[in-house]
């Protein structure tokens, strides 16, 4: 296992897209501190802003997290990242496989275009979590992404593939949705804008977006897969398919194809 | 020239110096405003890259609307010309679009080239009541016969179906990326079956001058940070307003030679204007008043009638530097300096 742990908290914003469990292990001291992790001309590198110490492939612990630590687990494809504290934006951002987990907050664009893996954030996440970075054609596209707090708004915005369970989110949760589920127990104003295909299944919501029609309750065996898929990863929202959700189909300024549960 | 440092009366020289001074000491430079001329707006960026600046502009927030429709899922666009020339059905999308200076002109004349010549002008309204992109979804879904309930939006869709050559217009500003992919979703749906074309009013500031900069100097757009030695863009993290806000820039320059008002945040951090106009000492730490282009000095700027860039000789000749020169000024003092 190895451990970062931050000094003081960082000058600038830093870039950590290079720091893997792997990465790390096959570098000795004195090259894994020269790692450049600076984002203004004073190019600075990892040993300015964090003890280091080295370990083994499949851990990585930062301890004491910052706003301002952006790309966290950006590049991670296997093993398991630990932050204790807060990020900044992008946390694991087009990653491909393994464990990212935040004790803390996180920025904006957490699990932007990540494709595998799970993120898991304990405290709150920004707007655009496991949405689309500018001019991205996708957001989350095959990660599970986790927001145990609140989340911004524009969740889950254009993903793709995957699953996104989250706390609660702000406006326009789902919105351009092309495809993939997304779990809140609660949502603002104005979800699934805009959205193609994909299922939002939401407790309690701000106000609908007209283009949104109730299609009624249905009993359908889709459902009870959801709910056995939702289980292990938060009850709570297992929870919001007992009963007879309400389902909208939309939205119709698209083609129409997502839907709206809402828990009874 | 005028110029003033700490609030008081400073000769030109100084000025430059205490302005590269700011600079060489900042970590992380934000350039903001680009209200300019061409030539000043390259001053600008490569005076950025040189010191590994981040580069704001100041209508970019609407500019990033239309950019992020366009990346996504592209844009069918037209000009104010063709629009005058062509256009039977016009749509004004909100509020900001009824205060343009093409109404009057859509008002005052009717299609002359084109499909529809001849024929007559009608030009409707998208009101508001719930908020822009929402009513802007409302009307997709009623022009796609999805829905079918509401009689205003259902009168706007068939206008827009019947049109020989429909035009909508709107702030991007004002509607939002979301809602400026929306729109563009609603003209490329009627495009199935008649003619039907976007257009955003930029408003008569100089960001698509900006914008054109940016690409050809970097090939990106405007919200690009040279702190790595590589022109990085992030529209998120080289939002000026966000690093003032943030704490994380430490130093600020403001080109806006073209009129406009400056942020609040300039004054919190130390920074360096180049203004246009009667400019007050206190603004920022360092200002110099430069000339204003099209009006004092001639320079390159964007046309919004031709929606092309083009030169304006002065219109009144007045003996101020044009903002171009001082930045070149600054980046020779840079130059000079040892801790630059």
């Amino acid at each position: 296992m190895s451990v970062l742990t931050l000094r003081e908290a960082p000058p600038e914003r830093l870039d950590l897209h290079a720091l893997t469990p792997l990465a790390l292990s096959g570098l000795g001291q004195a090259e894994a501190e020269r790692l450049p992790i600076g984002t203004s001309r004073r190019g600075l590198v990892l040993g300015d802003c964090f003890s280091v110490k080295l370990g083994g492939a499949d851990e990585l612990v930062i301890e004491g997290g910052h706003e301002r630590l952006d790309r966290v687990g950006a590049a991670l494809s296997a093993g398991t990242i630990r932050v204790e504290g807060d990020v900044g934006q992008r946390l694991g951002a087009g990653m491909a496989g393994g464990t990212l987990t935040v004790t803390g907050n996180a920025g904006p664009f957490a699990g932007a275009g990540a494709t595998g893996g799970t993120i898991t954030i304990e405290g709150d996440a920004g707007d655009h979590a496991g949405g689309a970075l500018h001019a991205a054609k996708a957001g989350l596209d095959g990660a599970t992404l986790v927001i145990r707090g609140r989340a911004g708004a524009h969740l889950g915005d254009s993903m793709r593939r995957g699953l996104i369970v989250a706390g609660e989110a702000g406006a326009f949760a789902g919105a351009r949705m092309i495809a993939g589920t997304l779990a809140a127990l609660r949502v603002g104003d104005h979800a699934g804008y805009g959205m193609r295909r994909g299922t939002v299944l939401v407790g309690a919501h701000g106000t609908l977006m007209p283009t949104f029609v109730e299609t009624g309750t249905h009993d359908l065996v889709f459902l009870r897969l959801l709910a056995r898929m939702l289980r292990p990863v938060s009850p709570g929202h297992a929870d919001l398919l007992n009963g007879t959700p309400r389902r909208y189909s939309g939205d119709l300024a698209t083609i129409g194809k997502g839907e709206l549960w809402v828990a009874a | 020239m005028a110029a003033w440092v700490k609030g008081g009366a400073a000769d030109a020289d100084g000025a430059v110096q205490a302005a590269a001074a700011i600079l060489a000491a900042a970590r992380t430079p934000v350039f903001a405003g680009l209200n300019a001329d061409v030539a000043a707006i390259r001053a600008a960026t490569h005076l950025a890259g040189r010191i590994g600046a981040s580069l704001d502009s100041l209508g970019s927030a609407g500019t990033y609307a239309d950019l992020g429709a366009l990346a996504r899922v592209g844009a069918m666009t037209t000009t104010p010309a063709e629009v005058v020339g062509r256009a039977d059905v016009v749509l004004l999308v909100g509020e900001a679009p009824r205060g343009a200076a093409l109404v009057e002109r859509l008002n005052a004349t009717a299609p002359s080239r084109g499909r529809a010549a001849g024929g007559p002008r009608t030009l409707l309204r998208l009101d508001a009541l719930s908020p822009l992109p929402i009513a802007v979804a409302a009307l997709r879904a009623h022009a796609r016969g999805h829905l079918a309930d509401d009689h205003g939006l259902l009168a706007l869709a068939k206008a827009l179906a019947g049109a020989q050559y429909g035009a909508v217009l709107y702030d991007p500003a004002e509607l939002g990326a979301a809602g400026v992919e929306m729109l563009q979703g609603l003209v490329m749906d009627l495009n199935e079956r008649t003619r039907c074309f976007a257009l955003s009013l930029s408003g008569a500031d100089q960001d698509r001058a900006a914008l054109q900069v940016a690409a050809w100097t970097t090939g990106q757009a405007i919200r690009v940070g040279f702190g790595r030695h590589v022109p990085e863009h992030d529209p998120w993290r080289f939002d000026a307003a966000r690093l003032a806000a943030s704490g994380e820039a430490d130093a600020a320059l403001w080109l806006s030679s073209r009129p406009a008002e400056a942020p609040a945040w300039l004054a919190g951090l130390p920074s360096i204007a180049l203004v246009s106009g009667e400019p007050d000492p206190g603004m920022a730490e360092v200002v110099i008043a430069v000339g204003e282009p099209g009006a004092e000095v001639g320079g390159v700027l964007w046309n919004e009638g031709r929606a092309g860039l083009s030169y304006r000789a002065p219109a009144a000749p007045a003996a101020r530097p044009a903002a171009a020169e001082i930045l070149g000024r600054i980046a020779a003092t840079l130059d000079a300096r040892k801790d630059a």
